[in-house]
């Protein structure tokens, strides 16, 4: 029954894990930069789908289609004015900057929300019901699920079928190259960042329904999503969707037959090992770049 | 290189006299030392991070090595202070090794990544461990060395201004020897170097050694001085975060942009935490005390100081990406 | 090298040249955790504390506080005491708020002998090391465990678990309790730590359900309790009792959601229905004011600011202070205070803490019997 339960709520908690690496591995790809403010993102829209639940009443769930293009705007605004001046530099420069502004996302919303934590109630936050063997399965992380896994779908449809998601892959593939073919990388990066920030959003308002808000709630996800990214492959989106449900697994193993406080360390040390044996991850294509 | 050493020189006469200008200030002596520590660390980051060009991402976890050995030995027995800081610089110096045979074999991203989960996992470690206290830290009392009154801010001062002049005196000694010449190779092209007969992974574990054992020393100084260390405190990716920071906004790959750095992002920071910032501006008559500017500083900046920080972190990274040094010289990677 | 100096020089002067003003009315510091991890329980220490000096101003009593910022941060601590006892020649201090870095602070206190009233920090060494000058209001970690298995002792429970946060807080707390429920001769059937802030606890919870404990005792900070409550609802944890210790089981937040806190039994250092002096009128004003519930940090710091104004007032000067806060009495919305020496503690308030019970979405304080109205429901049942 252990077992059982820790596999399914390992899977559930893993597909929001999911969603939140896969933006980071799409800016990864093509823009060739780690997005060390994605946290904040997250928070962003975990506050978005709170203040249109308790102010306007608009369910969660709902609440996406109003978020995700608000995220995307916003990230493309940011990629367009600042993000784009430091593509080229050195990486640490890069993972300075989005730290710097992973710094400005979070106290703005300290000085605006309070430190406050929020717990966004809806009528099914506590709902479970109950598979054979007593194994219960939360209701909002079900749905949670069911929407990333739709989510993934219609971006893997975008990326492999339209010609802005073909030129998106280009530009992942060989920056350079995609530029010679008249491809507008420059364009595709905000575009990129723009789908990040709309997915890292969109992880944030979907987790915000079984977690708590506040200014720093995206930092757990921050080196999760890292360590995801590497797992299945910096760059791969899909490679970070099965990475995500790995590292929610193993987490939930970690604590149930290991312990609750050293299931961060057995994290980290997978994802040490896979960089040692496997460094372009599961699905990576590139090796060591 | 003779001007260098001459700059060393004069910068520790001067530095070491300011004690005397400064007579009995704990409070200014603090930030000194404070602005120190982070020099140090900053100068030794520097050897790997800007000579080899290696962006560890997990100093902390060497200051952080310094300052438990040192704490752990004070406590439990009767082992003389200078042994203790020994005992830390080999401990920083094996999780340096270890760290490299993992991480050097990683470049980009991944190397910063990879310098990010050895430094968690030695966080987390201590985190969890009896021996570290746990999560709840190690409280150091009744410490004593020679005759030095450890109450005092001197001892500590001088000790860490020792330690940043010894820094910057290997730093330039690593710059200007082959190893030097080396490093500058492998940060320039690893491809070529490699091809050149540079045993990549020899320099570069040299270089990262170094720069560990030197961080330790800060750690353990700074455990004697606070007296009291937690994984927070000395373990935090805030920490190493905040070591390369001074190093970029000061000059990354020169000798004296992580000093500078560190003067700035100390001073900066504390004029904010303590609002010193909002009196310099009534003091200086552009506001007064009664106006809502100042009323609202007062309120509210300290809420607003990491924000200010993120903002001039920001500002910087894309306005001086060679940091402040490289405003005044041209051609500052040599 | 010449722009590295003028920097230096530039960077000096905003420290030195900045003297502090004149005497105006008398001074005293507050530090508290404004920004950093532990920003939202020092919300409500700045709350407690401005509400103290405006009551005072309101009654013509002009203190003036300066405030400082730890960020949670013990260096910074260090700097913010340091900088308040020869800079801006404060009298007295209050604060800060976390262990680490009362720990720290007070370390010092005897060499600046600046006295330190410390309003909520929890672990016991802080008061036990016989510094002159170190206050503390709060009850320290041990008598969180001790109030709550007291309490419940009566009804003979067989077993225990414990779920708490890897924090300085929980870990101390649970050192505690295991002694004290040893010598109750509880039976420890679990014992897990977790690291704050994960989204999923279901694994760790499962395993305790396994166990079949009597009592689930946790220790938690103010999210993780409603996610581990309510995750343990969908498990199907139901023990005895649950007991919790720690910010997280006191909030209006918590109470609200009665589907998974009912019942939940927690110890708190301050509640509004207790018949100490003023406590019912401040949670009015607190909650007018700030638009939600008071926590006992509020009441602490409240309470601790003043006791240090009011003693500083008539003091003038840090050593006669000391001893007016070693002598005094004071009774106010914390109940009597006086700082004692006692079982190894020294300047310590015996404050007795209370144990209270989520009754039909109400705290109700169920123990000690003086000063509760309402009795303890055990088992557990919804």
């Amino acid at each position: 029954m252990l077992f059982f339960q820790s596999l399914i709520s390992g899977i559930l908690t893993g597909g929001i894990y999911a969603l939140a690496a896969m933006g980071m591995s799409l800016v990864f790809g093509v823009m060739n930069i780690s997005n060390f403010a994605h946290g904040d993102l997250m928070m962003l829209g975990m506050y978005m789908a709170y203040y249109l639940f308790t102010l306007l009443n608009i369910d969660p769930f709902l609440s996406l289609v109003l978020i995700m293009p608000a995220a995307f705007v916003f990230g493309y605004a940011i990629e367009k004015t600042m993000i784009n001046r430091v593509i080229g530099h050195p990486s640490e420069n890069q993972i300075l900057l989005t730290v710097g502004l992973g710094l400005i996302m979070g106290n703005t919303a300290l000085l605006a929300f309070t430190s406050d934590p929020k717990i966004l109630t809806t009528s099914y936050s506590s709902s479970s019901f109950n598979l054979p063997g007593d194994i219960s399965v939360s209701i909002p992380m079900l749905l949670s699920f069911l929407v990333t896994c739709l989510l993934t779908a219609v971006l893997y449809l975008f990326l492999s079928t339209t010609r802005t998601g073909m030129a998106l892959r280009a530009t992942s593939q060989n920056r350079e190259a995609a530029q010679l073919m008249g491809i507008d990388v420059s364009r595709m990066s905000a575009i990129a960042f723009g789908i990040g920030t709309l997915l890292a959003a969109s992880a944030g308002a979907l987790i915000a329904q079984t977690y708590y808000i506040d200014p720093f709630a995206g930092h757990t996800f921050l080196l999760k999503s890292f360590t995801i990214c590497v797992l299945g492959g910096l760059g791969s989106v899909i490679g970070a969707g099965v990475g995500g449900i790995v590292i929610g697994v193993v987490e939930a193993m970690s604590a149930a037959y290991l312990s609750s406080e050293w299931k961060d360390v057995v994290v980290f040390v997978l994802f040490l090992a896979i960089l040692l044996l496997r460094p372009r991850g599961l699905f990576g294509r590139k090796g060591e770049q | 290189m003779t001007k260098q050493w001459t700059g060393i020189a004069t910068f520790a006469a001067l530095a070491a006299s300011v004690p005397f200008f400064l007579g009995d200030n704990p409070y200014i002596a603090d930030i000194l030392i404070t602005m120190l520590m982070m020099a140090a660390l900053a100068s030794a980051w520097n050897i790997v991070g800007g000579y080899a060009g290696q962006f560890s991402f997990g100093h902390a976890a060497y200051f952080g090595a310094g300052a438990y050995t040192t704490s752990i030995l004070l406590t439990a027995s009767s082992i003389a202070l200078p042994l203790c800081i020994g005992a830390g610089i080999l401990a920083a110096s094996l999780i340096a090794l270890l760290t490299g045979a993992i991480v050097f074999r990683l470049r980009g991203h991944y190397f910063a990544l990879a310098s990010i989960a050895v430094a968690e996992i030695v966080r987390l470690t201590a985190h969890n461990l009896e021996i570290t206290g746990g999560a709840q830290g190690l409280l150091i009392t009744d410490i004593t060395f020679g005759n030095l009154d450890l109450n005092s801010k001197e001892p500590f001062y001088f000790a860490m201004l020792f330690l940043l002049v010894t820094t910057l005196a290997i730093s330039l000694l690593v710059r200007h020897s082959r190893a030097g010449y080396f490093l500058l190779a492998i940060r320039e092209d690893q491809d070529a170097a490699a091809s050149l007969g540079i045993n990549l992974y020899l320099w570069k574990n040299m270089a990262l050694v170094i720069s560990a054992a030197l961080a330790s020393v800060a750690g353990s100084i700074y455990a004697v001085y606070i007296r009291f260390i937690d994984t927070s405190a000395v373990l935090s990716l805030r920490l190493s975060i905040e070591i390369i920071l001074t190093t970029i906004i000061g000059g990354v790959g020169t000798l004296w942009g992580p000093v500078l750095g560190a003067a700035l992002l100390v001073s900066l920071a504390e004029a904010l935490r303590s609002n010193l910032a909002g009196e310099l501006l009534v003091n200086s008559g552009i506001i007064t005390e009664a106006s809502p500017i100042e009323s609202f500083l007062k309120n509210n900046l300290a809420h607003a100081h990491v924000l200010v920080y993120g903002i001039i972190t920001v500002l910087c990274i894309l306005n001086l990406p060679k940091g402040i040094l490289g405003l005044f010289r041209r051609k500052q990677r040599t | 090298m010449k722009h590295l100096f003028l920097a230096l020089t530039a960077a000096l002067t905003i420290f030195t040249t900045l003297p502090a003003q004149g005497a105006a009315p008398v001074k005293i510091g507050f530090i508290n955790s404004i920004t950093g991890k532990e920003a939202q329980i020092g919300e409500n220490l700045t709350n407690g504390a401005t509400m103290a000096i405006d009551d005072l101003k309101a009654r013509n009593i002009d203190v003036e506080m300066i405030r400082e910022d730890d960020g949670g941060d013990p260096k910074n601590a260090l700097a913010a005491y340091e900088k308040l006892v020869t800079r801006d020649r404060v009298i007295g201090v209050v604060g800060p708020y976390t262990s680490a870095c009362a720990n720290v602070v007070a370390s010092r206190a005897d060499q600046y002998q600046v006295p330190l009233l410390v309003p909520a920090a929890a672990k016991e060494e802080i008061t036990m090391k016989g510094y002159r000058n170190v206050f503390r209001l709060n009850a320290p970690a041990d008598v969180y465990s001790n109030v709550l298995l007291k309490s419940i002792a009566p009804f003979r429970p067989g077993t225990i678990a414990y779920i708490y946060a890897a924090n300085d807080f929980g870990v101390s707390t649970v050192k505690t309790a295991q002694v004290n429920a040893s010598t109750m001769g509880l039976k420890e059937v679990a014992n897990e730590k977790y690291q704050q802030g994960q989204p999923d606890y279901r694994a760790t919870l499962a395993k305790v359900k396994a166990a079949q404990p009597d009592l689930v005792f946790l220790v938690s900070y103010d999210a993780d309790a409603i996610l581990l409550m309510r995750q343990a609802k969908e498990i199907g944890l139901t023990p005895k009792a649950f007991l919790g210790a720690g910010a997280g089981y006191t909030t209006a937040q918590f109470a609200q959601l009665q589907d998974i806190s009912s019942m939940v039994i927690s110890a708190t250092q301050w509640t509004d229905d207790v018949n100490w002096p003023g406590a019912a009128d401040f949670g009015v004003r607190y909650r007018a004011r700030f638009g939600k519930d008071p926590s006992y940090h509020a009441a602490c710091a409240y309470e601790a600011v003043r006791i240090m104004a009011l003693s500083a007032l008539k003091a003038r000067d840090s050593k006669v202070l000391r001893s007016a806060l070693t002598a005094g009495s004071w009774n106010g919305i914390m109940g009597p205070v006086r700082f004692a020496s006692y079982g190894g503690y020294t300047n310590q308030n015996n404050h007795p803490m209370l144990v209270q019970q989520l009754q039909a979405g109400r705290y109700e304080t169920v123990y000690p019997a003086q000063f509760s109205k309402k009795k303890l429901i055990y088992p557990y049942r919804r």
